[in-house]
């Protein structure tokens, strides 16, 4: 079995190289197609202004302007495989320890937000399902509606109006508290300056989990399993918990995992309302400053985030679907048999 | 620093990610609603006390705008003090300084000498100064910054010097490549780091001599500064200065929740109030102006560059007669500006001569000199030809679209019809060369005068709108050949208005310049910032030049 799973992780491994080097290729020459010229955007009008042609020579040089894209490409490349992601451009500093530092301030951010809308959203769509049509389902349905329809961050701004504004409960903005040096950060206040704009992301991401934790639901709900445990006598919480949960994990698992995209994604908009200084924010930077190297680097990071995440599901089906694990068992046999050494 | 431009005021396409105005609204209304709701004693002072430590009489809280951070760090190599944003960088000391009034003072300078051709600066420095790691900072170290910034300086200019050599240990002299009378302006700019300290890692953990020290830097966030206890100077007054960088909606709800005491904000904010905040008005050379190509239209290497209307220095004088700077004030900034009337209002090298005041009278008689008639429509024609501007604005920036807008309206009152039009920057550069673009600049040296109106020498035209005076050009180098700083002044002025010729109303008005927006900023009452220098373009770190000398009044 060890050796089986080892396997398909290795093919696995190989795929999400291909992957990425077409997901940076997509990227890079995309980004050379944009319009953004790096001087005219990075240095201000007023900057250039004061500034001899000999100067604004020099710094096209440094924005590898004129330099053709394959060429540019092929340099970045390069130094990729032999492990180095090259130097951000506005930052001056390896991308990677650009990236290491906003992740450090994202995980907390998306990490609570994940689980946040994974767990409630689990919770609501169980609790809808299994209440179909009562007013209960009514009212989970209706609050889902409303935020898949609402932009995180305008539901950012929202909560950043009421509670750090309105009533100032929470930080109006930032990652730790404004003039405290970072020794006498305590994780009380980390947690409550990530509070607010984890909530925004994870409010959002609820409604998704839920309505399709709520419709497999349903769908067990009718089930003739739960009928024959329902003539038992069986009712309440511990029906849908002995009978439905371990069936209902494994759309949610997916949707879980291929949710990260999406908190990626709304985490952009969400840490620019809330000042929070994150890889979001980083990428922003970079894809407005056409820092190539950031962008390419945050891309590369993200998209095997996202690649990880979906693995991650798979190896999850293995483990919470015995069936599974037997189909691939005697696919396994079968070719064992056929196909011979 | 990356010398982007300002959000609000100057938001261009490089603002990053814009909640839509619509939002903007939104939340300003419900900032509206709940300070309207508020008893007068409510300010959330708590949250202030909450938040902020240093409750003691001498730190302070400042917001600027999210661009304002140096990304690449506080290392005078990468734009630290210059560029876009021209400032003193406070954590190091620099050989002159810029007095109020923009003339040239003293910093670690005692004395200073330029040979007669203007090729060799000879500069004595004082003895008593060192660096914060305890090293003394000698002419060596002047010397090491000024040939390493040669090399790597990015947005900051030193392509004028050939080498910087130190005689002794407080003697340093600069031998140029060409002469640069304007030199001591770069020296205002420039802050000398260590040779003992300095490298790849310094942006981010400098070592300096000045004001301030950097203590903590939380990037995206905030700085930490706090006095140097050594520093040679006086003693700054605010011990620990943070400062916040946020969006322009988030740093009014800073100061709306009370966790700011001074916060930058824009002209759309003024119509509000904050309990325990008054507006605080910095005047400023931070201009907006338009270009007119002054050459015909025609079409070079696939790009158009002039244009047949405003070709015609009648046509260029009647437009600049028919704006009225005062109204456009009133409309577009709320009354927070100043005319402008020159690309270098009040600087030492400016040119009283470009005042002008509104005419429309003599507008309408020079374009009809000119040969555009009245037509029955209202738009005046010539030959079957309407006469028609179209004025582009880089999209996004609502103050440059309003002043674009304002502009338009204005000279349809003489009858030219004037439409606009929004535009990227990556393409806004090229655009200019054949229709007027609203522009903003505004630096602390001269060299953008010359950059705005000298020609080029391949074109034999000016880079950002097609013009050219030879008579003109030749003042002008001449001011950056003068070895007195003070007798360039007048050469600078003359390349304005020699009695005869120059780029003012009376001469061949190549741009027409509209207002000077004022720098506005919350400021928590008890807090005064002491006299302000005419802030340059960019709504960031100019305001804190001189906080070493802010105070608290008796209670905060």
């Amino acid at each position: 079995m060890g050796k089986k799973a080892g396997g398909y992780i290795v093919k696995n491994f190989i795929r999400m190289l291909t992957f990425l080097l077409a997901v940076s290729a997509a990227s890079f020459f995309l980004l050379s197609l944009s319009p953004i010229d790096p001087l005219k955007s990075n240095v201000g009008q007023a900057a250039l202004g004061t500034m001899s042609e000999e100067q604004i020579a020099r710094l096209e040089a440094y924005w590898g302007v004129g330099i053709p894209a394959g060429k540019r490409f092929l340099a970045w490349l390069s130094g990729v495989l032999r492990g180095d992601l090259g130097i951000s451009l506005l930052y001056r500093q390896p991308v990677l320890s650009v990236i290491r530092e906003k992740a450090a301030n994202s995980v907390w951010l998306m990490g609570a937000a994940w689980l946040f809308s994974g767990v409630l959203g689990v919770f609501l769509g169980t609790a809808a399902g299994a209440k179909k049509g009562k007013w209960q389902d009514k009212a989970i349905t209706a609050y889902c509606m409303i935020t898949a329809g609402t932009p995180a961050f305008w539901l950012a701004l929202l909560l950043l109006l009421v509670f750090a504004v309105q009533f100032p409960i929470f930080p109006i903005g930032f990652s730790v508290p404004v003039g405290v040096a970072v020794s006498e950060v305590t994780l009380s206040e980390r947690l409550s300056h990530a509070f607010l704009p984890a909530l925004a992301l994870g409010l959002t991401g609820v409604s998704n989990i839920a309505m399709h934790t709520r419709s497999k639901m349903i769908e067990i709900m009718e089930s003739e399993y739960v009928l024959y445990a329902r003539a038992r006598g069986e009712r309440g919480w511990p029906l849908i918990l002995g009978h439905g949960l371990r069936n209902l994990l494994l759309p949610v698992i997916t949707l879980q995992f291929g949710s990260i995209s999406e908190i990626f994604g709304g985490s952009v908009l969400v840490e620019e309302v809330f000042s929070y200084p994150g890889l979001g924010q980083a990428a922003i930077t970079a894809g407005l400053g056409s820092d190539v190297p950031l962008l390419l680097g945050i891309t590369l990071i993200s998209a095997a985030l996202v690649f990880l995440g979906n693995l991650t599901a798979d190896l999850l089906y293995l483990a919470v679907d015995p069936r599974m694990r037997r189909e691939r068992r005697k696919e396994a046999e079968r070719r064992n048999t056929h196909g011979g050494r | 620093m990356r010398g982007r431009n300002h959000a609000g005021i100057d938001a261009g396409i490089r603002r990053r990610i814009r909640i839509s105005a619509a939002l903007c609204t939104v939340l300003c209304a419900g900032l509206l609603l709940t300070a309207g709701c508020k008893g007068k004693d409510d300010v959330p002072d708590s949250a202030a006390a909450g938040e902020n430590r240093n409750t003691a009489g001498d730190s302070v809280i400042v917001v600027m705008t999210a661009n304002s951070e140096p990304e690449s760090g506080f290392d005078p190599a990468y734009g630290w003090g210059a560029g876009e944003h021209v400032h003193e960088p406070l954590i190091q000391s620099t050989l002159t300084v810029t007095n109020p009034d923009l003339t040239i003072g003293y910093d670690l300078a005692e004395g200073m000498e330029v040979s007669e051709d203007g090729l060799l600066w000879t500069v004595t420095i004082r003895d008593d100064v060192s660096f914060t790691d305890g090293e003394k900072l000698t002419a060596g170290d002047v010397a090491f910054t000024y040939n390493t910034l040669r090399e790597t300086s990015s947005v900051n200019d030193f392509t004028m010097l050939r080498e910087a050599r130190a005689l002794d240990e407080t003697t340093v002299e600069f031998e140029m490549e060409r002469p640069f009378s304007i030199w001591p302006y770069t020296m205002a700019v420039t802050g000398i780091v260590p040779e003992h300290a300095y490298g790849p890692d310094y942006g981010s953990h400098p070592v300096g001599s000045g004001r301030y020290m950097l203590k903590q830097w939380d990037k995206g966030q905030q700085v930490i500064l706090e006095a140097n206890p050594d520093y040679y100077g006086e003693a700054p007054k605010m011990r620990r200065v943070t400062i916040l960088f946020m969006e322009e909606d988030a740093a009014f709800a800073a100061v709306k929740s009370g966790q700011a005491d001074l916060a930058y904000t824009a002209a759309a904010y003024t119509d509000q109030s904050v309990n325990g905040y008054s507006l605080l008005s910095c005047e400023t050379v931070d201009n907006r102006g338009f270009n007119l190509p002054a050459v015909g239209r025609k079409e070079q290497d696939g790009r158009i560059i002039g244009n047949d209307f405003t070709a015609d220095v009648r046509v260029r004088r009647a437009i600049s007669l028919a704006i009225d700077r005062e109204e456009m004030i009133e409309h577009v900034l709320n009354g927070y500006g100043s005319p402008a009337y020159s690309v270098c209002d009040k600087m030492p090298w400016y040119n009283a001569e470009a005042e002008a005041s509104s005419d429309r009278e003599e507008a309408a008689r020079l374009l009809d000199e000119a040969g555009w008639q009245m037509g029955a429509d209202g738009i005046r024609e010539k030959d079957g030809v309407q006469a028609e501007l179209t004025f582009l604005y880089p999209a996004g920036d609502s103050v440059r679209q309003a002043l674009a807008a304002d502009t338009a309206n204005q000279l349809q009152e003489v009858g030219i019809h004037a439409s606009i039009r929004g535009t990227g920057w990556d393409t806004a550069y090229d655009e200019a060369q054949a229709e007027p673009l609203i522009w903003g600049w505004g630096a602390h040296t001269p060299m953008e005068f010359y950059n705005i109106y000298h020609t080029m020498k391949d074109t034999g035209l000016a880079a950002y709108s097609p013009y050219g005076n030879e008579k003109l050009d030749a003042y002008m180098d001449e001011a950056l050949a003068c070895p007195d700083l003070e007798e360039s002044y007048e050469l600078w002025k003359k390349a304005q208005w020699d009695g005869e010729e120059g780029v003012t109303l009376r001469g061949d008005i190549p741009w027409v310049w509209l207002v000077n927006i004022d720098h506005l900023y919350w400021v928590r009452d008890g807090l005064h910032t002491a006299e302000q220098k005419l802030h340059p373009h960019g709504h960031g770190w100019s305001i804190v030049n001189n906080v070493d000398q802010w105070e608290w009044s008796a209670a905060k």
